[in-house]
């Protein structure tokens, strides 16, 4: 009995005049501007319920929705990648499983990949709104037609590189293991055995990948000490011909530069397989404390839906999760949106375990000392290896 | 006799070459950051060389200059976002700050210096021990504090505090140090007048105080000028964050938009050199403050 | 000054020793019993959830349910769902209220597979309070479905009233006053008899209450039997078998209930202790003590309370927490557990300080392990030195400068000087970061032009330093310099008068005025910038990262690795103490050598 008068009190609020609804968000200029766009026409379509938005610091989020959030004291939806997903899962009381609510008709509207983000341990936690991945991006004053496979890419490269006057054919953060991701998934490279906490930094396709780099490096085609910053002055300044980068770079590239996207090439190394860069989704997670579920799952589904994907799209110029909005005209023309998403087909959804920020440290100081030649791949991966391995075994001990 | 000292003292000219030197290697990074701001472009500089660099040509890179000159990146700042807003916010909570900051300490640094009472020492210790246990773990300990025990989230008052309780150790020493340098027969004389301890302290020890409160109040300024992290969790309100707020926008995630958080950054100095310029006085007085003896 | 007599102390001592003592027991015995009460109750619905679940696999698992609820009067409640289906009591899909019913079966299928791959992680059967107070448990049911009974309201836990605790306080108390008239004010004699009263007192009190707490076993343990014979008999008459129902979270065996008490027993005797600590305090005249200290130094109390306040609101608490989460095995799988539950003692110093893996041997060699925490430690201590030195220094050498007068354009130089301070350090220090870059920094640039090659900045634990260490240098001067100028203003200027007129050289007037002169205010500055630059975690962060290979990291970094990235809480939490613990040390002995706290 008190259970269902509970019950009635939780779908009553539903049911009440004014239901206020926040959601938490990183999104600055064009994407902010889309974001409050789609709250307000929900806001129109939906007498009763009312959102507000909220912008956070991205350097801030996190800490924020850990602070905040299992005390009760956050929002009732936020909007963060799913490389944070499992620890808050683990930790408890942060974000609400969705599985119930998401129906196959509600799954079927985006590309599957984005879904798989979503999912932890076979349980679906919130819906993807937007992904974010990594090409290829070139100064067209340089490259006339871009590469198809990593010879010609190497070829073309070595062509445009004159290292005394700072001037490289291809330049990207090569010695992060984010951009490094592309050249061990294309070898069929993972971190975690599966879907388990077991890591396999050092899988022989890993090492592959990594000698991939190191030939690459050893042709002398690549910047040393690569950061973004450096890559975004060198693209600048005409001195990069061909960069891996993805959405957030396109804000920073000067007006006087023409330049071009086109998919990551294929690997001949890999026997043709394409460069399988990570893809960073965004997805819209409900708080586990919040008291108006119904309502804000109702807000997540209409900011997924595909009219909203198509302001996300066209207004704020990100790249909707939603696989219909491709189909509209002025999202097909779009040639960033367009190759974007032809990318996204063979990219991968980075881990969303817990046990992935172990990997980032130890990942580091490997890429660091092999793309500066002071250890060759396949140690370093074992070293690497039994770091994370060494962090996790400690995590899980009882 | 202040005229027989001159005739001691270095010359002139070499003191200004050690200063100019030392002027240039400090604001040689500063202008790295006014080039970028007023480049009207995103990117970080390097140096940027032609094929087969000349001495001339290395030179040239290494100076900061833009390519052309643009206000467009301030234009931006103050448009794109209430940056105008935060700014005050955060001159509202500094300014709150450096009152609270200096009366609490204040007080305090006149009873550790004048007074002779059992935990004395503790208590000293105890302020300095406060500033040894590092902040990584502090962040969700505060919020509860804060927020959930006193409901002080998305308030000012909040942030005011924090940065007050922040700022109180190093203040609270420094002032005693120097209320340690002030002659007790100023006091002394002034009891036998029969003027009370409050009197005694606004009236003849804190004047002769000035230059430790006036950097008190700067360090308390920055203090609360200057914090990021507790600002954007506590506050759950846009027209409520305080300016580093806004600037951390600017350079979150992958993203990375160096011209605005330059141009941010600069805006952003301008209240802080503008209290500096008010407080120096109180900082070259030169010797005669100090001759309270005399 | 005279305080109270010996007499009134040490009754007043025994009063208070009795209070502390006897309210503290009572706590832990209510406390005992609940804890006891609460597991019994968990394990008895445990055995009939069990025995449930034994019968499920015969028959109809909704004909089977129903029938055996009809028959268990101690559960009012049973629902079994698969997936989106509601299997009983009724059948059809869930509705969408019945969400947390649907997530539980997901939850319980992920333990079960979690535990499968990683050992007993997670529960395989959930516990949940009811009002009532009634009882709800759940276990995982076939795909991604539950099984879970709500319990009829349980009777209140046994609570043992607080006549006896009255009656040892009071008698206490009287015993004392008696002997009080015997002995008069011989203070040897009041002190002992004092101890006797109150320790016989409490002793008795705690015999007495384990004797309470142990029956409450027994009888617990004789119910338990009772629950598993009664569901034995009934399972059979369903046609089942019987197994070992009394199992824990993971479904594993428990062993029998025991009758001990051997954690209470431990916990009364640090009572009694703190009371008898209680008792000699008072008696000795602490307390009088305290009070009148209060009472003389009311002035002082007053000017320093407002700040003293503020600092306990805002650092006591976090600062217990720290080092309670120190000696705790907390991390993201375990936010939930209770501090007990985690508690491991000192293992996390332990293996923090027990390192000593300086070389580790490799394919390519002998290669140093930098991320060992003497290492980290020794760099650290080397940066903080190296800081320090050259912002004092630098700072108070421009500051004497400046402080020349009647030097032209004072004002401008003061300005330009405190720039680095008011700038934003993120943007500053990667500025910094972008110079020393090995191809594009405008620091390889100048050494090229004079001839020199090119240095890796960051490819050497040394040059990364170098790199970090100017940064930090040029991020701190400012502050020193203004310090310096303030704390140059309390020189009073006729003892360089005084000075010269003996004769003194500038370098002597220098070493026996400014600097002396200097030392209150440059003393606290120094040693509050020894601390902050020891945790400076800022410039490592943005300018070093840590490169090459973790040589550069700092402690503080390192506790924030742990905290941050590994996601164990208690261990980055006895880092943090550890830092502490050395700045501690480092603390009390500057103090000693300079006297800084002296009036």
């Amino acid at each position: 009995m008190k259970r269902a008068f509970f019950f009635a009190l939780l779908a009553s609020g539903v049911a009440a005049a004014q239901t206020d609804l926040v959601v938490w968000h990183s999104y600055r200029a064009a994407e902010k501007s889309a974001i409050e766009k789609v709250a307000a026409s929900f806001n129109a379509s939906h007498p009763g319920i009312k959102v507000t938005t909220l912008a956070v610091p991205y350097d801030a989020f996190a800490d924020k929705i850990s602070a905040a959030v299992p005390r009760g004291k956050g929002p009732d939806i936020f909007i963060y990648a799913q490389d944070r997903l499992g620890g808050w899962i683990e930790a408890g009381n942060t974000v609400e499983p969705i599985d119930f609510f998401v129906d196959d008709a509600t799954k079927a509207r985006f590309i599957p990949s984005t879904m798989e983000a979503m999912t932890y341990r076979g349980t679906v936690w919130g819906l993807p709104v937007n992904y974010k991945v990594i090409t290829l991006i070139y100064n067209k004053k340089l490259v006339q037609k871009p590469p198809a496979t990593t010879t010609e890419l190497v070829t073309l490269a070595k062509k445009l590189t004159d290292k005394a006057s700072g001037r490289f054919g291809l330049a990207y953060w090569y010695s992060d293991y984010y951009y490094h991701a592309a050249l061990q998934n294309a070898f069929g490279g993972r971190v975690f055995e599966g879907n388990t906490a077991k890591p396999v930094l050092n899988a022989p396709e890993n090492v592959k990948g990594l000698e991939l780099l190191v030939s690459w490096i050893d042709e002398g085609i690549l910047p040393a000490e690569p950061s973004t910053a450096l890559i975004t002055a060198l693209f600048n300044g005409g001195k990069a011909a061909m960069i891996f980068t993805g959405p957030w770079f396109l804000g920073e590239i000067d007006p006087g530069i023409d330049w071009g996207l086109a998919p990551l090439p294929k690997v001949v190394e890999a026997g043709g397989k394409p460069l399988r860069p990570w893809m960073t989704v965004e997805g819209a997670f409900i708080a586990a404390p919040s008291k108006h579920k119904d309502a804000a799952y109702e807000f997540v589904k209409f900011l997924t839906d595909l009219e909203s994907a198509k302001v996300m799209a066209l207004e704020g110029r990100q790249s909707p999760s939603n696989k219909a909005a491709y189909d509209d005209p002025k999202v097909a023309n779009d040639p960033v949106l367009k190759a974007f998403r032809t990318q996204v087909e063979v990219a991968v959804p980075m881990p969303n375990l817990p046990e992935m920020t172990m990997v980032w440290s130890p990942a580091t100081i490997m890429m660091a000392s092999v793309a500066k030649r002071t250890i060759a791949p396949k140690p370093a991966l074992d070293k690497a290896e039994a770091e994370v391995l060494k962090a996790v075994s400690e995590l899980h001990r009882k | 006799m202040a005229r027989s000292r001159r005739e001691q003292e270095l010359p002139h000219g070499l003191l200004h070459a050690v200063l100019i030197v030392a002027t240039l290697a400090t604001i040689y990074p500063v202008l790295w950051v006014i080039s970028i701001a007023f480049s009207g472009r995103q990117t970080l500089a390097i140096a940027d060389l032609p094929a087969a660099p000349r001495v001339v040509d290395r030179l040239r890179a290494v100076i900061p200059w833009p390519e052309r000159w643009s206000a467009s990146n301030f234009v931006s700042v103050m448009t794109d976002q209430p940056f105008g807003r935060w700014v005050l916010n955060s001159v509202i909570v500094a300014i709150f700050t450096t009152i609270l900051g200096i009366f609490l300490s204040c007080t305090a640094a006149y009873a550790f210096s004048r007074f002779k009472f059992p935990g004395r020492r503790a208590g000293m210790m105890g302020f300095l021990v406060s500033q040894m246990f590092p902040g990584t773990l502090m962040l969700i300990p505060l919020y509860i504090i804060m927020v959930q025990v006193l409901g002080l989230g998305s308030t000012r008052l909040g942030l005011v505090i924090v940065y007050a309780t922040t700022s109180i150790p190093f203040s609270v020493w420094m002032l005693k140090g120097y209320f340690d340098t002030i002659p007790r027969e100023l006091e002394e004389a002034a009891i036998i007048e029969g003027a009370s301890a409050g009197t005694i302290f606004w009236r003849i020890v804190l004047p002769l105080a000035k230059p430790a409160v006036a950097i008190t109040a700067l360090f308390s300024f920055m203090t609360a000028w200057n914090e990021f992290i507790l600002a954007a969790t506590f506050m759950d309100k846009e027209s409520m964050y305080t300016a580093p707020v806004g600037l951390r926008f600017f350079v979150g995630g992958f993203s990375q938009q160096w011209g605005y958080f330059a141009a941010g950054s600069i805006i952003v100095s301008i209240p802080v050199v503008l209290l500096f310029l008010y407080l120096q006085k109180y900082l070259v007085s030169g010797l005669t403050a100090g001759s309270v003896k005399g | 000054m005279r305080g109270p007599s010996h007499r009134l102390r040490f009754g007043a001592g025994v009063a208070l020793g009795a209070v502390v003592g006897v309210w503290l027991a009572h706590g832990m015995v209510v406390q005992e019993q609940r804890d006891a009460a609460t597991d019994l109750e968990v394990r008895k619905a445990t055995v009939t959830l069990q025995a449930l679940e034994s019968l499920l696999q015969h028959g109809d698992p909704r004909e089977v349910a129903l029938g055996w609820r009809a028959k268990t009067p101690s559960v009012t409640q049973v629902r079994i769902t698969r997936g989106t289906q509601l299997v009983a009591p009724e059948s059809r899909r869930l509705l969408r209220e019945e969400k947390p019913l649907y997530d539980r079966g997901q939850r319980l299928a992920t333990a079960v597979q979690t535990n499968l791959e990683e050992g007993a992680r997670k529960a395989e059967i959930e516990v949940e309070w009811l009002p009532g107070p009634r009882l709800l448990l759940a276990a995982p049911y076939e795909d991604k479905g539950v099984v879970e009974i709500e319990t009829a309201p349980l009777p209140p836990p046994p609570s043992t009233g607080w006549l006896a605790f009255v009656l040892a306080l009071l008698g206490a108390v009287i015993a004392f006053a008696a002997l009080a008239l015997v002995f008069g004010e011989r203070r040897v004699q009041l002190s002992i008899a004092a101890a006797a009263v109150l320790g016989l007192a409490l002793l008795a009190l705690g015999r007495w209450s384990i004797a309470q707490v142990e029956d409450d076993r027994r009888a617990g343990a004789g119910a338990l039997t009772q629950r598993i014979d009664e569901q034995s008999a009934l399972v059979q008459s369903l046609g089942g078998a019987p197994g070992n129902w009394d199992v824990d979270e993971f479904r594993k065996p428990r062993p029998p209930l025991a009758a001990g008490a051997g954690r209470l027993r431990g916990a009364l005797l640090s009572a009694d202790l703190l009371a008898l600590v209680v008792l000699f305090l008072a008696g000795l005249g602490a307390f009088s003590r305290i009070g009148v200290e209060l009472r003389k130094n009311r002035q002082a109390y007053l000017y320093i309370a407002p700040a003293i306040l503020g600092m306990l609101l805002l650092v006591f608490y976090p600062f217990t927490y720290g080092i309670t989460l120190s000696f705790t095995d907390s991390n993201i799988y375990n936010t939930s557990k209770s501090i007990p539950e985690v508690w491991v003692g000192l293992r996390n110093y332990a293996e923090i300080l027990g390192q000593f893996s300086f070389v580790k041997r490799t394919e390519s060699g002998v290669v140093f392990n930098y991320l060992n925490f003497y290492w980290t430690l020794l760099f650290t201590i080397v940066w903080t030195v190296c800081n320090v030195a050259l912002g004092v220094s630098s700072g108070l050498f421009l500051a004497l400068i400046l402080n020349t007068r009647a030097l032209a354009l004072r004002p401008l130089y003061r300005v330009l000087l405190i720039l680095p301070w008011a700038l934003p350090t993120y943007i500053t220090a990667l500025i910094w970061k972008g110079m020393f870059h090995q191809q594009f920094g405008v620091i390889n640039q100048v050494l090229q032009v004079f001839g020199a090659s090119a240095i890796n900045w960051f490819d050497h634990p040394f040059t990364s330093f170098l790199a970090a260490w100017t940064t930090n240098a040029w991020l701190s001067f400012p502050f020193m310099m203004v310090v310096a100028l303030g704390a140059l203003q309390s020189i009073p200027a006729d003892l360089y008068e005084a000075a010269r007129v003996d004769g003194a050289s500038r370098w002597q007037q220098f070493r026996a005025i400014t600097l002396p002169s200097l030392r209150p205010a440059l003393v606290p500055a120094v040693i509050i910038s020894v601390v902050w630059t020891f945790n400076q975690f800022n410039v490592i962060f943005l300018v070093t990262g840590g490169d090459p290979s973790g040589s550069t990291e700092i402690l503080i970094t390192q506790a924030y690795k742990f905290a941050f990235e590994r996601y164990r809480y208690g261990y980055a939490a006895a880092y943090s103490t550890v830092i502490f613990g050395i700045l501690l040390v480092y603390g009390t002995i500057q103090n000693r050598l300079s006297k800084a706290t002296e009036a």
